[in-house]
């Protein structure tokens, strides 16, 4: 609950931006760059997914060289778009059980 | 002495002292309360029963093995931070609540019998819907309300599949109801009555698909700290009731599997982010309820596991979700943003939460989830594992990334408040380093799960597999973001199951009531219409020129009286 001291105070958004704000690219780059990684690193690290190293794969498509990352990408863009999908039916207004 | 009273009574009957210490005082009562019921749990044996006999019925009312050691400890930790949470509440009443709640759960988790649980299922009910009236609010007096009634509903069904086991089985022990041990499955065809109904009210505190909706329904409406009491025992003390009592039963793993999905699509469009934190609650109950139906060693052990890291890591997104509706005072996406610049020390810590959840390696949720999902793997239940996979992107997509982003980063809304309060950071901190403590060294929680394994989560396969599925879900964003295909987010209402007894009954209700009012105003007026008409006609009848009113002529007289005589002479002779 707010408090009397606590009130929030509008300011200008612009004028105290801040670094991550002001470099939104560096981030996204780093990300990229993360994902690229990712990838290598399981061209490097293949042979450690043998059973005698780690856990072996326990379906073929674990297998397929980036499966993981194809599947995470179409997992969220799909839910996104599932998600957008409900909204056209199941949106009210925000009073809708008050009214 | 103290090791045989159920574990949590501290809790129960200290609260009722708390009143006494002032409103001042009274959250460091609570918080002094947990400790000291968590210092007699730590020291209670292991493997520990006591048993009461009450009307000639042996009752187990305390029965500490594995699965209640690590229930009731984690239980203790969250009734601790949950206590530190709340030490600048002046609501004393809101202490008595917490402490009744919390205490009562973790005697739950630690009954032995059904009649013990059932009396502690209905004291979580009854004690935890005041920390949502205590919001003070129309919308939430009637919230916990419905809240109120779907829980002790819960607790009707235990009572009555108690009952009717009992009648069938003459026992009352609270263990498999199947018979199965792990790795053996069984299906609900293979239920008497009585255990499926306890299912059922099992399903109910668990928010099974289309029972759910309470959650989604309650828990934003709850006060800042109480919704973090809430989000700690209700639910996973449903899990730890299915892990005993319906391990192994296959139906749960589609029923988990569908509990994983649906709340992540509709975390998608919520605006306000409690409640896309009782979605995101819900998608995390299936992947316990999977591990339950899957019923392995690994299979359970996992959802022990992850329901430990589960509560600190929800307590820990509700308490940064708390802060911002604290200082804030709302949790609607619409109305913030930038909040990074005033609240750093609670971004960081949601952010943490969220990477927890996520399961990104070195954080909790990494070790818990990563056994259910190699679970399913191992029993090669294929469908199951895309799903888990699948409700994996869509916890990143809801709490690693929506609730942080929209929250503290996105659009800036130009809201400069305070950080949160020195009790509430301190309660995050800790929550923070759980999840980072478990997530690096998780050796000690492996060594109290119900089962012995030898888990291995960061094989090299293993973290760069879950990196990839996480950091490209992380990338689909930033694309969906630039391309402007991302949701905006919106101040409305989304229909859930609710509707049907939020809307649909009450409507279909008042049109049948309206409908039986029309026929009965329609037969009323049929039968007072004929009255009318047969008073009508009698009074026409009697009057002075009606046929019964008026005077008859002589002859017609001795005509009738002869006629009369004449029928009496012939049935006298008959």
């Amino acid at each position: 609950m707010k408090t009397k001291d606590d009130k929030s105070t509008g300011g200008d958004p612009n004028s105290d931006a801040s670094w991550l704000e002001r470099n939104v690219n560096v981030v996204i780059a780093g990300l990229v760059i993360a994902c690229i990684g990712s990838l290598i690193a399981q061209l490097w690290w293949s042979p450690l997914f043998d059973a005698e190293h780690g856990h072996p794969p326990e379906f073929a498509i674990e297998e397929l060289f980036g499966f993981e990352a194809m599947f995470g990408f179409a997992a969220f863009v799909g839910v996104v778009f599932l998600g957008t999908g409900l909204r056209l039916i199941i949106k009210r207004d925000e009073d809708y059980y008050d009214s | 002495m103290i090791h045989n009273l159920p574990p949590g009574l501290i809790m129960v009957l200290g609260a009722l002292l708390l009143p006494f210490l002032g409103q001042r005082l009274s959250a460091w009562g609570a918080l002094i309360l947990s400790s000291l019921s968590l210092a007699a749990f730590w020291t209670t044996p292991e493997l520990h029963v006591v048993t009461l006999n009450l009307f000639g019925q042996d009752l187990n009312i305390v029965r500490i093995d594995r699965w209640s050691w690590i229930f009731g400890l984690v239980f203790h930790f969250a009734a601790i931070i949950a206590s530190i949470y709340a030490l600048h509440v002046k609501d004393t009443k809101q202490h008595v609540a917490g402490m009744i709640y919390a205490g009562s759960a973790i005697a739950a988790c630690c009954a032995g019998d059904l009649i013990t649980l059932f009396v502690c299922w209905e004291l979580t009910a009854v004690s935890s819907v005041f920390l949502i009236w205590a919001n003070g609010t129309e919308t939430a007096y009637r919230s916990g309300m419905r809240y109120l009634i779907i829980q002790v509903t819960s607790g009707v069904l235990l009572l009555s599949g108690a009952i009717i086991h009992y009648h069938q089985t003459g026992s009352l022990v609270f263990e498999n109801f199947l018979g199965l041990e792990p790795g053996q499955r069984g299906s609900v065809g293979d239920l008497e009555f009585g255990p499926l109904l306890i299912l059922i009210a099992f399903g109910i505190k668990g928010a099974f698909p289309l029972l759910h909706n309470w959650l989604q329904d309650s828990y934003p409406n709850g006060t800042a700290t109480g919704t973090v009491f809430l989000s700690a025992f209700t639910t996973k003390l449903a899990i730890y009731s299915l892990a005993r009592g319906f391990a192994g039963l296959e139906e749960l793993i589609w029923i988990g599997c569908a509990m994983t999905l649906f709340p992540i699509v509709f975390a998608v469009i919520e605006n306000d982010l409690r409640r896309v934190l009782a979605y995101s609650l819900n998608n995390q109950l299936g992947f316990m309820v999977v591990g339950i139906g899957i019923g392995t060693e690994l299979a359970l052990n996992g959802t022990a596991a992850h329901a430990f890291c589960h509560i600190i890591y929800k307590s820990l997104l509700f308490m940064s979700m708390g802060a911002v509706l604290h200082r804030v005072g709302t949790t609607k996406a619409t109305e913030l943003g930038g909040l990074h610049k005033s609240m750093p020390l609670t971004t960081v810590f949601c952010m943490i939460g969220g990477g927890a959840i996520a399961g990104f390696p070195l954080l909790s949720g990494f070790v818990s989830k990563s056994m259910i999902i190699s679970a399913a793997g191992y029993e090669h239940m294929f469908a199951v594992w895309i799903i888990l996979l699948i409700a994996s992107a869509g916890v990143m997509e809801h709490s690693g990334i929506k609730i942080p982003f929209f929250a503290f980063f996105a659009h800036d809304s130009g809201k400069r408040v305070k950080e949160a309060p020195w009790n509430m950071l301190t309660a995050m901190a800790i929550a923070s380093f759980c999840c980072i403590a478990i997530g690096v060294y998780y050796q000690p929680l492996y060594d109290m799960l119900p089962f012995e394994t030898h888990y291995e989560p960061y094989t090299a396969a293993h973290v760069i597999m879950q990196l990839q599925l996480l950091l490209f879900a992380a990338l689909a964003f930033v694309f969906l973001m630039k391309a402007n295909l991302y949701p905006a987010e919106i101040r409305s209402t989304n229909l859930d199951t609710d509707w049907v007894y939020r809307r649909f009954l009450p409507r279909l209700i008042a049109h049948v009531g309206k409908l039986i009012q029309l026929i009965d105003s329609l037969v009323r007026f049929a039968c007072l219409s004929m009255i009318k008409r047969f008073l009508n006609w009698l009074s026409k009848s009697c009057s002075a020129r009606g046929w019964l009113g008026s005077t008859w002529s002589t002859s017609s007289m001795a005509f009738w009286a002869a006629a009369l005589l004449g029928v009496f002479l012939i049935l006298y002779y008959l």
